[in-house]
């Protein structure tokens, strides 16, 4: 109770001073105010802004935790390997356990620490000399930048893509809801062409895969590292990693490396559906997207059936993909429901998100395939999509008005 | 028809003329206000650049490049022609097939819509000297694309590309307007910070059907990493057991 009240007489005496921004948003930030948003982001959704991040943040939270503990899984398991063990997962019996969690956690929330705290603190500083209150966008990207960045990334240059991505990303539009491109995502595309040895590669996805790199110089298999993605392996033609109905279903729960929330597909699934039943993200986008990746991984299958493409292509790994399959690994499935479906970066009309969604699985598997510089195709692709979401948004509604002025024509004649 | 298809996806997503090469930039930030102007002179650009490119390829192939005379050889008193080249002309040459061109468009869009006419304002004789056109010109050139096809596709596709550029930042600016972006940056200024990001958008087609010339630049980086990190720890190896 006492900083509450403490908190309370603070934001009482600085009212209507340069600091009070900073001491409303801490206020607000550990108690509930009996406020809510009057003016400025919700402009678009009649809802507290509050609420709506709040949700977002639920539905990511079972991916964070599964995160930290396949940290610790992968990083056991590489030690295993190292050791020429070979691990089967079982979910109680060597994934839920106390050391993963430790492990993972420890790897974990540092990066999300840094993220909340540069990226709040930019934040904070911005609303203290524009004289607004503290905007309550920053939560989600806070919480969503740790689970799309590979465990080992150094936390200065998490720092400073946070720092890149809220000031030119975000608050140099005017803050919260004004931005075009996902800030999110613009701190991992800054981090992906800024340090590409950090965020690409077979490397950076299991914990403590350098020390690893030593060891494997004194003498140890190669196998030891065995710390590529799915996707990069394919991308090398390398489908080894796909093989028995057992790696299929470690790729749906999420067993394998990747980036920190990214790799259960089971658990955004039910976040999807989590945030699909509050209404608060859009299912037009998930679904047509997921449509638009099954329809280009469709026509890359036929390609390779029809021997267009034959194996010593550079794109017959992640060709042959079958169409599904593409759902499951990497970032395809996070980033359809968690990015995509941002409601300030998207298309705002309701045609406009099914056209959106769709050209986001076109060319997130396009990119993939044609692009082995880039794995990853979803990030870049939502990227993209965001700088044309305006022009579909002016196009539906021109369509619209055009409709409309038809009718009305009608309707005089 | 492959080849047409390559030559048309890259001119318009992996060499933008906008985000890859920075051309035509001024027409780019002065006329994305709003959209419908933004349209019409990306209309413009491309029917500029799809008619000068093929004029500017055959000029290209019949005229300028050493050799290119070959056809005169023996019309005149068999004098040979063939070893001529007239390669310092292409600039003239170029910038003279544009600027007709560019007033034909001018006289066509002021009989058919001077309202779009009106709001280009000073832009649309002012394509003359985009850099885009004449860098369309002289790409068209330099990539030595082979055949008039070709080279059609070419001036068709990056007006294309140019066209897709201007009507992003056009709607772009039309939903930023009401923006509380600040003062210093207002105008001019977010505008180029909202290309530099948009620029990001278009990298992930950079690197795209290069046809493997510069191969996958991430896993290098990577490899010459683990080569140095095995070389270090191979070093440290030998050097403890020196100290042994």
């Amino acid at each position: 109770m006492g900083l509450k009240s403490n908190l309370h007489n603070l934001k009482e005496k600085y009212k209507g001073t340069k600091m009070a921004p900073a001491f409303n948003a801490i206020h607000t930030f550990l108690y509930l105010p009996n406020e809510t948003t009057h003016n400025g982001t919700h402009i678009k959704a009649a809802d507290d802004l509050k609420r709506t991040m709040n949700i977002v943040i639920m539905a990511m939270i079972p991916c964070l935790i599964f995160g930290m503990f396949n940290a610790g899984y992968q990083h056991y398991s590489a030690i295993d390997a190292l050791a020429g063990v070979a691990r089967e997962v079982s979910l109680f019996g060597n994934f839920l356990t106390w050391d993963n969690f430790v492990i993972g956690a420890w790897q974990v929330l540092p990066l999300v620490i840094v993220s909340y705290g540069v990226g709040l603190l930019v934040e904070f500083i911005f609303a203290v000399i524009k004289g607004h209150e503290v905007e309550e966008g920053y939560l989600v990207t806070g919480m969503l930048v740790p689970l799309i960045v590979p465990i080992d990334i150094p936390l200065w240059m998490l720092a400073v893509a946070v720092i890149f991505g809220v000031v030119i990303g975000k608050e140099v539009f005017g803050g919260t809801g004004m931005n075009i491109l996902n800030p999110a995502l613009t701190i991992r595309a800054f981090l992906f062409f800024a340090y590409p040895t950090w965020m690409s590669g077979d490397k950076v996805w299991v914990h403590g895969a350098d020390p690893r790199v030593q060891d494997l110089a004194a003498g140890a298999t190669p196998d030891a590292l065995s710390g590529e993605t799915i996707l990069g392996g394919l991308a090398q033609n390398n489908s080894s990693m796909l093989d028995s109905a057992g790696d299929i279903w470690n790729a749906f729960f999420g067993f394998i490396p990747g980036s920190v929330g990214e790799t259960s597909t089971l658990l955004i699934i039910l976040g999807g559906l989590f945030l699909v039943f509050t209404k608060v993200g859009s299912w037009r986008i998930m679904l047509s997207s997921v449509a638009g990746a099954i329809a280009m991984g469709l026509i890359f299958n036929g390609i390779v059936s029809a021997e267009w493409v034959t194996e010593s292509s550079k794109f017959y790994g992640l060709m042959s993909t079958d169409f599904w399959m593409h759902l499951l690994i990497g970032g395809f499935a996070f980033g359809t429901v968690y990015m995509a479906t941002d409601p300030v970066t998207a298309s705002q009309t309701n045609k406009g998100k099914i056209v959106y969604g769709f050209l986001i699985g076109i060319l997130s598997i396009m990119i993939r395939v044609f692009n082995p510089a880039y794995p990853e195709g979803v990030m870049l692709a939502i990227l993209l999509m965001n700088v044309f979401a305006p022009t579909i948004d002016h196009y539906v509604v021109q369509g619209n008005v055009k409709r409309r002025m038809k009718r009305l024509k009608v309707k005089t004649a | 028809m492959i080849e047409h298809l390559e030559l048309f996806f890259k001119s318009i997503f992996v060499d933008n003329m906008v985000f890859a090469v920075f051309l035509g930039m001024c027409s780019y930030l002065a006329v994305s206000k709003k959209v419908a102007t933004a349209v019409g002179l990306g209309a413009a650009v491309i029917f500029v650049l799809a008619i000068t490119v093929p004029l500017n390829w055959l000029l290209d192939q019949y005229l300028l490049q050493p050799g290119a005379l070959a056809w005169a050889d023996g019309s005149a008193n068999g004098e040979g022609f063939s070893g001529m080249d007239l390669g310092f002309l292409s600039f003239i040459m170029f910038i003279a097939t544009i600027a007709t061109m560019v007033q034909l468009v001018e006289i066509v869009v002021e009989k058919f819509s001077p309202s779009l006419y009106n709001s280009l304002g000073i832009f649309l004789p002012l394509i003359a000297v985009n850099c885009a056109i004449l860098g369309g010109s002289l790409f068209m050139q330099s990539r030595e694309i082979e055949t008039f096809g070709l080279a059609v596709n070419y001036g068709v596709s990056s007006g294309i590309g140019w066209f897709l550029a201007i009507l992003a930042i056009a709607a772009i600016r039309e939903k930023i307007r009401y923006s509380n972006v600040p003062a210093p940056l207002r105008g001019l200024g977010i505008t180029f910070i909202i290309t530099g990001l948009m620029g990001i958008g278009f990298l992930s087609f950079g690197g795209m059907l290069t046809g493997g010339e510069d191969e996958t630049p991430s896993p290098e980086p990577t490899a010459q990493v683990e080569k140095i990190q095995t070389e270090d720890a191979k070093e440290l190896a030998e050097n403890t057991k020196i100290a042994e």
